[in-house]
């Protein structure tokens, strides 16, 4: 199945800004970021505060939905899903 | 040796007189500064009911004890009157070098009454404080209002804070611009000095600004020059500025697109602090001791200038259906040289743009027509044709035209650039802001979408009552340290609090601080309930809570008023009608 993937502000310093990847059926964020971290050097210091942990302030959505609260890094995704990755932003 | 100038001037433009005296102790300690200042100032000299651009309004310009001190990010003063654009007691904040330049010339506070027969500007030098001529700078813009006022006074060191023509011309969306760029910018503080014939405030001097405890501060400045270097956040504002923020706003879906149709932009990415950063800007910019630096000194064709920021990139951009940063720019470099909140002169033009597509409007301007967008710029600030009209905000616009549900606005101040519909907190801390539609008392997008300092879910409105009720009334409290309210990405009260302890030599607790915060904000709210509003406007547009929001994860959303407005209403100790009680108002030592 393919899932869109975009990334945006530091993390387009370290990966592509956009892409489609084609990944196995019953993937989720875990997996996925997995691939993206094998892909791109410098992606997994700037994403994962541990193995299993986020750095703060680190966001990512799902189709607009954060997925802190669906099911996390266990989120499960599915055939044309959109991913969006974002550091720690701010303004106002 | 308290953090503090140590005096206050007060400008009689009726009279022509100036009084010094000092800062009141018990001003100090229960309003600390800056807003708090501000606050108590205006509630004591203004009758609610008085006519904001009459000589009888009060306006304030104030800074914090923490302002000047060489805190990283102590920069802010704020400026507080009855608000033109809506009569609420409003403050409006700015940055830049001015209000660390108001306390070298001895000042902690400049509290301006009356009207003058002729335009003046106020010269504050080394303790002294005159009122003189400024009928030659009358009609100037921004920049060369400033740049003749340093060459007048042959000082390269003063630092001016003044209005441009739509000031003179009382837009009721004038602001008042210090350093060319930074702008004290919503509620029509600069109309307020227009009516009172005061052209600008020129600051200069080298008297010193000592803390209580030179040693402690020091170490407690290390603490926080530390958290904020080391947090993420920080980091980001430096790189891509706060236009960061169009990406995420938008793939949340709740960017606001075309007058609040839509919260999605599809071309957000065209004006993104992304591309800002590959395209028009050439470099970072801070304010006095800023180690952050958000500010974005940009070169859109053969203009430069400063900005935009996220909030103007948005209104001009998204709002406005319009995805040519150059031109976004260009919009923003007028509105500063003008003498224009940027934001509720787009918004404004926003509510003329859905008026045009509906038909309500002949001869008005398309979404997405970007040339007539900058000519109609200029023309909401010297109030020409349908720039008269605008120049008063969308609110009273879209009322004469009799649509006033197109007006994006609650209290009659525009709504910044958030969907309310798809964040449910933050919606409430903006139908419940005191200085009506506005995104800096109390910003929920924060926890709500940006994660800090916990995630919040944005579609719930459990528990966001209490938080709604802190961050609002933390912030009152940094508004009136004289803080930047960034540093809160970073900074919790605690560290607000040892830094202020440290500066004042007063005992400062974190409950302490949020107790002043809360002051402030029953205080601004007491004022309001005087000029007349009520319950009742405690809510936002209507549209926000009738039309669903139609993209992305939100879509189908509303904002859903109650219970939330209720519950709020109890854990600030008001009344059901959201009025504060006697017993709150005795704990605050408001009664």
């Amino acid at each position: 199945m393919n899932v869109t993937v975009k990334s945006f502000a530091t993390f387009r310093e370290v990966m592509d800004r956009q892409l489609t990847l084609d990944i196995p059926e019953g993937s989720t964020i875990r997996t996925l970021l997995a691939e993206l971290n094998g892909r791109y050097n410098g992606l997994n210091e700037l994403m994962f505060a541990t193995m299993d942990t986020l750095k703060d302030f680190v966001n990512i959505l799902k189709n607009g939905r954060n997925i802190h609260f669906l099911a996390g890094l266990d989120t499960p995704l599915d055939d044309g899903d959109l991913v969006a990755l974002f550091p720690p932003v701010a303004g106002g | 040796m308290d953090g503090y100038a140590g005096k206050m001037a007060f400008v009689d433009l009726t009279k022509g007189k100036v009084t010094i005296k000092p800062t009141p102790e018990d001003l100090k300690r229960l309003y600390l500064g800056g807003r708090g200042f501000g606050a108590r100032i205006v509630s004591d000299r203004v009758d609610p009911k008085t006519d904001a651009l009459s000589p009888e309004n009060v306006i304030v310009f104030a800074a914090g004890p923490l302002t000047g001190t060489g805190i990283p990010l102590g920069s802010r003063y704020e400026v507080t009157t009855k608000a033109p654009l809506n009569d609420t007691l409003t403050s409006a904040n700015s940055g830049g070098v001015f209000g660390w330049k108001m306390k070298k010339a001895g000042f902690d506070a400049v509290v301006i009454s009356g009207r003058s027969p002729k335009p003046v500007f106020l010269f504050l030098n080394e303790g002294t404080a005159e009122v003189r001529d400024g009928t030659q700078y009358w009609g100037m813009r921004t920049s060369e209002t400033t740049a003749a006022l340093k060459r007048d006074l042959e000082d390269k060191n003063v630092r001016v804070a003044c209005i441009g023509p739509a000031g003179e011309k009382k837009s009721r969306l004038a602001c008042i611009i210090n350093e060319e760029h930074r702008a004290a910018g919503r509620g029509g503080t600069g109309a307020v000095l227009g009516s009172k014939n005061v052209k600008a405030l020129a600051a200069t001097g080298d008297l010193p600004i000592k803390p209580a405890d030179e040693e402690k501060l020091n170490a407690v400045k290390e603490r926080v020059r530390k958290k904020i270097e080391e947090n993420g956040i920080e980091k980001a504002l430096h790189s891509y500025g706060t236009a960061v923020l169009i990406n995420i706003i938008n793939e949340n879906g709740v960017l606001p697109t075309r007058n609040f149709q839509r919260g999605y932009f599809p071309q957000a990415e065209k004006i993104s602090g992304e591309t800002m950063a590959q395209t028009i800007l050439t470099k970072p910019k801070g304010c006095y001791a800023c180690i952050v630096q958000c500010g974005r000194v940009t070169k859109a064709g053969d203009e430069e200038g400063e900005g935009p920021e996220y909030e103007p990139d948005w209104a001009f951009g998204a709002d406005c259906g319009i995805d040519d940063l150059p031109a976004i720019a260009r919009a923003n470099y007028r509105c500063n040289d003008l003498g224009l909140d940027a934001i509720g002169t787009a918004t404004a033009i926003a509510c003329a743009m859905e008026m045009t597509e509906k038909g309500y409007l002949d001869n008005g301007i398309g979404f997405g027509d970007t040339e007539k967008m900058l000519k109609l710029v200029e023309d909401i600030g010297y109030r020409r044709l349908l720039g008269a009209e605008l120049a008063d905000g969308s609110f009273r616009f879209a009322v004469k035209h009799g649509h006033p549900e197109l007006s994006m606005s609650v209290k009659k101040q525009d709504l910044p650039a958030y969907d309310p519909r798809g964040i449910q907190g933050y919606g409430l801390a903006v139908a419940t802001s005191v200085r009506g539609g506005d995104h800096v008392y109390g910003y929920m997008i924060s926890p709500e979408i940006l994660g800090a300092p916990e995630k919040l879910d944005p579609y719930t409105s459990e528990g966001k009552d209490q938080w709604v009720k802190t961050f609002q009334d933390l912030t009152a409290s940094i508004d009136a340290s004289g803080m930047c309210l960034f540093t809160s990405f970073a900074l919790g009260a605690d560290d607000y609090a040892d830094l202020i302890a440290a500066t004042t030599g007063m005992a400062m607790t974190a409950p302490d601080l949020l107790q002043i915060g809360e002051r402030i904000w029953n205080l601004q709210k007491l004022f309001n309930l005087k000029v007349g509003y009520t319950k009742a406007d405690d809510t936002l547009p209507d549209r926000l809570l009738k039309e669903p929001l139609q993209d992305g994860a939100p879509k189908g959303r509303v904002w859903e008023r109650q219970p939330l407005l209720d519950n709020y209403y109890t854990v600030r100790g008001w009344d059901s009608e959201g009025r504060p009680t006697p017993e709150k108002l005795k704990e605050l030592g408001l009664m």
